[in-house]
């Protein structure tokens, strides 16, 4: 679902580093050619894609927390057979990102615990509870039409194997998205109360999904490593403007009005105004747009969002209430499971 | 919802000791029965059974697919990988065991199954298989013993099941999807705004 944030910024990319070997390396990526395993790299590349997949498959078992909750509860049965099997492709989309890392060199159990422990993190997205089916269809819509966007252009990346994931996730990822258009369609083309839901969960998920592309762009983004060596391809703020430029006029078509709103620590609207800013510039072409709040982005990935604690919370009851399965199958011995 | 989900669980002392990673199994599906095994992913397993297990359930699952190929990751032995196609060579001979050989057409791309050679070692099936395979058209040749391949088999239940899968599957929206845009706006704003999606599965 999450497609990956910047990758992890090495301060001193080349210290130390073959400069031939570098330069080769950089040549290769220059001209369009992917890294594959065994390939030479320098250690701020390996680093930097460990920490990216594994971000992005943080993400993506994070992200099955919010949907899997609406599984008992969707409103018929194909919308709870699409739901289950969405989040039965996100846990899988984990498992293979997490692959691309233990590669190059982390191992899966690690990653795991590193992220009940809070040393690494996932999407801020994730953090926001869902409250009202009209939450579900906006994260299918809003966050994983951003994801797709994102994703197409990490495919577009140099380091093979995360580009071979990419493209079968993205597989995956137009079933989810289409899903939430279907949903958000059928929502607006109902009755005045669930045209009202599906208001009250737009005003929630569009700022949440302005910040998904990450924050504003340092002005050297393009010759940072991140770029320089491919491992993304196109800047936040490229990404955010056209993430705005395809849905701002979708939304408006729809009815939906785009709200500058306030939130409780809770995630919950407290006020709503129009967005005066949101309208397409006809001289670029593009929509101007008011920017987030990036004091709430910084505050949630910082673990002070409505559910960080909660999410981490049932992982770690997840991780540890598993342990005795895992160990039964691994060894055969199996245990009394732990007290809840 | 479950009130499982709404308790906030507190973890005094820190998490009980981790344990290493289970085997790592590269997985290929078919998307014919007479078709060739094309690399899918990965996935980690005890043995061999929980793979194709986990194999079944989600690679399976996310697309036609009418029979699976594992091995585990230690089995695989590769070529160099070309920046350019690799020269083929010229080794030969037909002692030994069988070995399955996957061929990748360029670098960032899948492998898929290209035939079989005979060997009595990895070395020299990789070098009989550049030999048959890699005709100027391949980055890299991969070669696996067929011992070590396990097959779903063809009398197992569907893999691809029988009912309609349409709700797991972006076809099985786009129709209703379009229908239901043009209730809100023109054809040529909807051509726009869908421009964006990821075509190749529609």
């Amino acid at each position: 679902m999450s497609g990956a944030a910047n990758p992890v910024q090495p301060l001193c990319p080349c210290e130390g580093e073959d400069p031939e070997k570098l330069a080769q390396f950089e040549q290769r990526i220059a001209d369009g050619v992917h890294i594959e395993p065994g390939d030479w790299m320098p250690e701020a590349y390996r680093m930097g894609m460990i920490g990216m997949a594994e971000h992005h498959a943080n993400s993506e078992i994070i992200g099955a927390l919010p949907e899997g909750e609406w599984i008992t509860r969707a409103p018929s049965l194909r919308r709870k057979l699409a739901l289950t099997a969405k989040v039965q492709d996100e846990v899988g989309h984990g498992q293979m990102l997490y692959r691309v890392s233990q590669e190059l060199g982390k191992s899966r159990d690690h990653m795991l615990r590193d992220l009940i422990t809070g040393n690494t993190k996932y999407h801020h997205c994730f953090n926001y509870p869902a409250p009202t089916w009209a939450d579900i269809a906006m994260i299918q819509w809003l966050i994983d039409g951003a994801a797709i966007m994102n994703q197409k252009t990490l495919a577009e990346g140099a380091y093979g194997p995360y580009v071979r994931t990419m493209n079968r996730i993205n597989m995956e990822e137009a079933f989810h998205f289409k899903s939430g258009e279907d949903m958000v369609l059928t929502l607006m083309s109902g009755t005045k109360s669930q045209k009202a839901m599906t208001q009250e969960a737009f005003d929630r998920w569009w700022s949440i999904t302005l910040m998904f592309f990450g924050p504003h762009d340092k002005p050297d983004a393009e010759s940072r490593p991140a770029m320089r060596w491919r491992m993304k391809v196109e800047t936040n703020n490229s990404l955010r403007q056209r993430f705005v430029n395809r849905f701002a006029p979708a939304a408006k078509d729809l009815g939906l009005i785009i709200n500058v709103c306030e939130k409780d620590a809770n995630g919950f609207v407290t006020s709503a105004r129009e967005d005066e800013l949101c309208r397409c510039d006809d001289t670029t072409g593009n929509w101007t747009f008011t920017d987030p709040d990036w004091d709430e982005f910084f505050r949630v990935i910082r673990g002070n969002g409505p559910c960080n604690a909660h999410r981490l919370s049932l992982r770690r009851f997840s991780y540890e209430q598993g342990a005795w399965v895992r160990n039964a199958v691994a060894h055969g011995a199996v245990n009394t499971p732990p007290a809840a | 919802m479950s009130k499982r989900r709404d308790i906030m669980y507190d973890f005094p002392g820190d998490l009980p000791g981790g344990k290493p990673d289970d085997a790592h199994w590269a997985v290929y599906t078919r998307k014919k029965e007479d078709g060739p095994a094309r690399w899918a992913g990965y996935l980690d397993a005890v043995d061999v059974t929980l793979a194709l297990q986990y194999a079944r359930e989600h690679y399976g699952q996310d697309e036609v697919c009418t029979g699976i190929l594992i091995h585990r990751h230690e089995a695989l032995a590769d070529s160099e990988y070309g920046v350019d196609p690799i020269a083929g060579g010229d080794a030969s001979g037909d002692d030994g065991e069988a070995w399955t050989v996957f061929a990748q057409r360029r670098r960032g791309m899948i492998h898929i199954e290209a035939g079989t050679v005979r060997a009595p070692d990895a070395a020299t099936a990789v070098a009989r298989a550049r030999s048959k395979f890699a005709n100027g058209k391949v980055s890299n040749i991969r070669v696996v013993r067929e011992a070590d391949c396990y097959q779903t088999t063809p009398d197992e239940l569907a893999i691809w099941r029988n009912h309609d899968m349409s709700y797991k599957l972006a076809r099985g929206y786009s129709k209703d999807v379009r229908a239901k845009w043009a209730q809100f706006r023109s054809r040529s704003d909807d051509d726009r705004y869908a421009s964006e999606d990821i075509k190749d599965h529609y």
